[in-house]
């Protein structure tokens, strides 16, 4: 009887684990229209000082787009910000900048949009002379190392013009 | 030998015997992009650069703008058209293009965007119509920071200049003084907007009704416009311009605006309307944004943004490409927007056979590949919807409460609409080729319900019976439908035009058929291979009720769909309904 009620009680948190697992992955895939744009000052969040977390550039542009860097910066907030982040409510004070080099990029209807591996970090703002763009998340499991950095105009997964250089995330203790 | 030719010569008569019938009703009409007997004067107003901050928007914005008007003013007030650029550079030095409000680097100026609609301005103005076109710079330096992406901003700076009209119309001021008191009917007023300025008139649609409607929006034109928030335009007249090689918004979201329409308000008088422009790209509608322009920043979309695009075959560069030059493309412009405007606003009613597609596509519009979609009015005397295909109820019964059956189809299901239906109609392709049901940037809406379906032999039907309560069909003027040929589905032949037998039979079993090729070429193997092409529009086919002799109209027992004119072949259908033109 006592053995029943275990495997029930296991059987039923398998149950509500695939439940969150499913919906958490939706949420994922929902995550940047929730995130960083949402009700946040992202005027503020372009400009404020920020940590650097990881760098690539090179002299030698890269597609169409030609490509020559990134930066990652980790932005402390001014404020703690209540947000959802992988379909979960949670209160964050810090974001991550992610920045793209290189262009001049169009200045497009359709809004930029950077993704690390296949995950969208956020639509792009595009800098005054459009040599850079950048997308703002409250999401630092995105930040992957060895992840690939990619730029579309709209969420045109097809359409991707990839960074030749991968993340390399900075230690603790290095200069920065 | 004699009597082959005998024959030949017959099926030829008869051939176009019926397709003379068929297209009787589609009347000539007079070209409304013709120039209007009118001289016409361009002046410009600017308050400033930072002269106006719309609501929630990070910064402040000019309030410049162009007007064309009848230069012998005697005959106003006349009816306002109102234009708004969209997304552009909005800077320039030397050779190159910045993206900065106002323009404060050294000897950078303004890239005046909102002087790339001139050419149709100065139609309009000579034919008795006020036309404003707004600058808009200082929202797209900023618009990407907020999380509408400008819409709400650029529907407030719309209002913005229809209040400093009215200050003109109505006791004047600098730096024109007294000259338009009494000039602009502000009651009577159509809004165009490209690119994102597109979904800016819309969304200026609803906030114009949710200020009291202050200005009478008669009618709304997005011109290749993007659709990132699904705001929705009724009650007023609608017309989208989609061009089928748009490089920038290349998954023609803006058909979104017709789809969402159709049937959001029950009671919506007013009708809509969209152009498919084959060969058309996105900038070449804005004169500032096309490669012939002196500003940078000015590009041939297709080209530019589509990696490989200039080997496509339809909007590619190679000699058979079918691309429209810019005049070509502009003269399409020119021809749909003075025809919508001048119909809706100005109560020029001759022009909307040219909106429903019963008249091809008039001289100004220097091409005629191009494919006009209809949706009638809700009112009773001008729409009876036979199936809208909504859900799969309308799978065996259909609008009317008549059933809905086929015979030898597969698939036979619907996609594209809300759960259940499969949000993607072809899965394995690309969003940029099914515009219908493309996601949007801020809307989690699904797309367009569709009927997915094809045949495999001659046996194929689709039949929708009307009961004897709707039976009287004969006040309307046509049957329609909208209908795309299924590139993706291997039962069509690529290249090659689809067809099959639109069939009407009445109480006593009488019948009259006519194949879609007669009336349409919708039916068109969609063209294109790189990137966001070949891409799924559904085009509206509208057959003339007089062109089914010998049924009897005031008793039709079905609508019928045969596929017997080609062994095999798929497609995608809706919006079945017999319909008339507006009143």
């Amino acid at each position: 009887m006592k053995r029943s009620l275990v495997n029930r009680s296991v059987a039923i948190a398998m149950v509500l684990l695939s439940v969150l697992l499913a919906s958490s992955l939706a949420a994922l895939a929902q995550q940047n229209k929730n995130t960083a744009n949402k009700g946040l000052p992202m005027r503020e969040l372009i400009k404020l000082p920020g940590k650097l977390v990881s760098e690539a550039k090179t002299a030698q542009q890269s597609g169409e787009l030609k490509l020559t860097g990134y930066r990652v910066e980790e932005v402390q907030l001014p404020r703690n910000i209540r947000a959802e982040v992988r379909g979960q409510q949670v209160v964050v004070d810090r974001a991550w900048r992610v920045t793209i080099t290189g262009g001049p990029f169009p200045v497009r209807a359709m809004p930029a949009v950077i993704w690390i591996d296949d995950q969208i970090v956020g639509y792009g703002v595009e800098n005054e002379t459009l040599t850079q763009i950048t997308a703002i998340t409250l999401d630092n499991s995105l930040l992957r190392e060895g992840g690939v950095i990619s730029l579309s105009y709209g969420e045109n997964k097809e359409a991707r013009v990839q960074l030749p250089q991968r993340i390399q995330l900075k230690r603790e203790g290095e200069n920065q | 030998m004699k009597r082959t030719s005998k024959t030949y010569f017959f099926i030829v008569a008869i051939t176009l015997f019926v397709s003379a019938a068929a297209q009787t009703a589609f009347a000539q009409v007079a070209d409304p992009g013709a120039p209007g007997p009118l001289a016409v004067t361009r002046e410009e107003y600017n308050f400033g650069d930072t002269a106006f901050t719309p609501g929630d928007f990070p910064g402040p914005v000019e309030l410049h703008a162009s007007i064309h008007y009848p230069t012998n003013l005697a005959g106003g007030p006349f009816p306002v058209i109102v234009f708004l650029h969209g997304r552009h550079a909005t800077c320039f030095r030397g050779g190159t293009a910045l993206l900065q409000w106002p323009c404060t680097s050294n000897n950078s100026q303004p890239i005046p965007s909102f002087q790339g609609y001139d050419y149709v301005a100065e139609v309009l103005a000579s034919h008795g119509y006020v036309v404003v076109s707004i600058s808009a710079n200082g929202i797209n330096a900023l618009d990407n920071l907020v999380f509408d992406l400008g819409a709400e901003a650029r529907a407030e700076l719309i209002q913005k200049h229809l209040d400093i009209l009215k200050t003109f119309d109505t006791t004047g001021g600098a730096p024109f003084g007294n000259k338009f008191v009494g000039k602009f009917d502000l009651t009577r007023v159509g809004t165009m907007g490209h690119s994102r300025g597109g979904e800016g008139v819309v969304r200026h649609q609803g906030l114009n009704n949710q200020l009291g409607a202050p200005y009478g929006i008669k009618a709304v034109f997005p011109l290749a416009p993007v659709d990132f928030n699904r705001f929705v335009v009724n009650n007023a007249a609608l017309n989208v311009l989609l061009p089928y090689c748009d490089g920038d918004v290349n998954d023609l979201q803006g058909v979104h605006f017709y789809d969402d329409a159709r049937y959001n308000v029950p009671g919506d008088q007013s009708p809509k309307h969209y152009e498919l422009v084959m060969g058309a790209n996105h900038n070449f509608y804005n004169t500032v944004w096309s490669p012939s322009s002196p500003f940078p920043g000015s590009a041939n979309d297709w080209t530019a943004f589509v990696p490989g695009g200039r080997s496509d075959s339809h909007c590619g560069a190679g000699k058979e490409s079918q691309r429209l030059t810019e005049a070509q493309q502009r003269g399409t412009g020119i021809a749909y927007m003075t025809a919508f405007f001048r119909a809706y606003v100005g109560g020029e009613t001759q022009f909307l056979p040219l909106l429903t597609g019963d008249a091809p596509p008039p001289a100004s519009a220097q091409t005629n590949n191009l494919f006009v979609s209809y949706h009638a009015p809700d009112n009773p005397e001008l729409r009876l919807d036979v199936n809208r295909l909504l859900d799969n109820t309308n799978l065996t019964v259909n609008r009317l409460g008549g059933a809905a059956t086929q015979t030898a189809l597969t698939p036979y299901e619907l996609c594209g609409g809300d759960d259940p239906q499969a949000p993607r109609c072809l899965p394995d392709q690309p969003d940029t080729r099914q515009p219908h049901t493309t996601p949007s940037a801020r809307s989690p809406l699904r797309g367009l319900s569709q009927l997915n379906t094809g045949w495999n032999n001659l046996t194929g039907d689709y039949k929708n019976d009307i009961p004897i309560t709707a039976s009287d069909v004969a006040g309307f003027q046509a049957l329609q439908f909208r209908v795309a040929v299924n590139f993706a589905d291997v039962r069509n032949l690529a290249g090659l035009a689809q067809n099959f037998r639109v069939v009407l039979t009445d109480s006593s079993g009488s019948t009259a058929s006519l194949r879609v090729s007669d009336v349409s070429s919708a039916l068109f193997f969609p063209p294109g291979s790189v990137g966001p092409v070949p891409k799924i529009v559904l085009n509206t086919v509208r057959i003339p009720l007089s062109a089914f002799g010998g049924v009897n109209l005031h008793d039709v027992r079905s609508v019928e769909f045969t596929f017997n004119e080609q062994a095999q072949g798929a497609v995608l259908v809706t919006d079945i309904a017999f319909a008339s033109a507006p009143r």
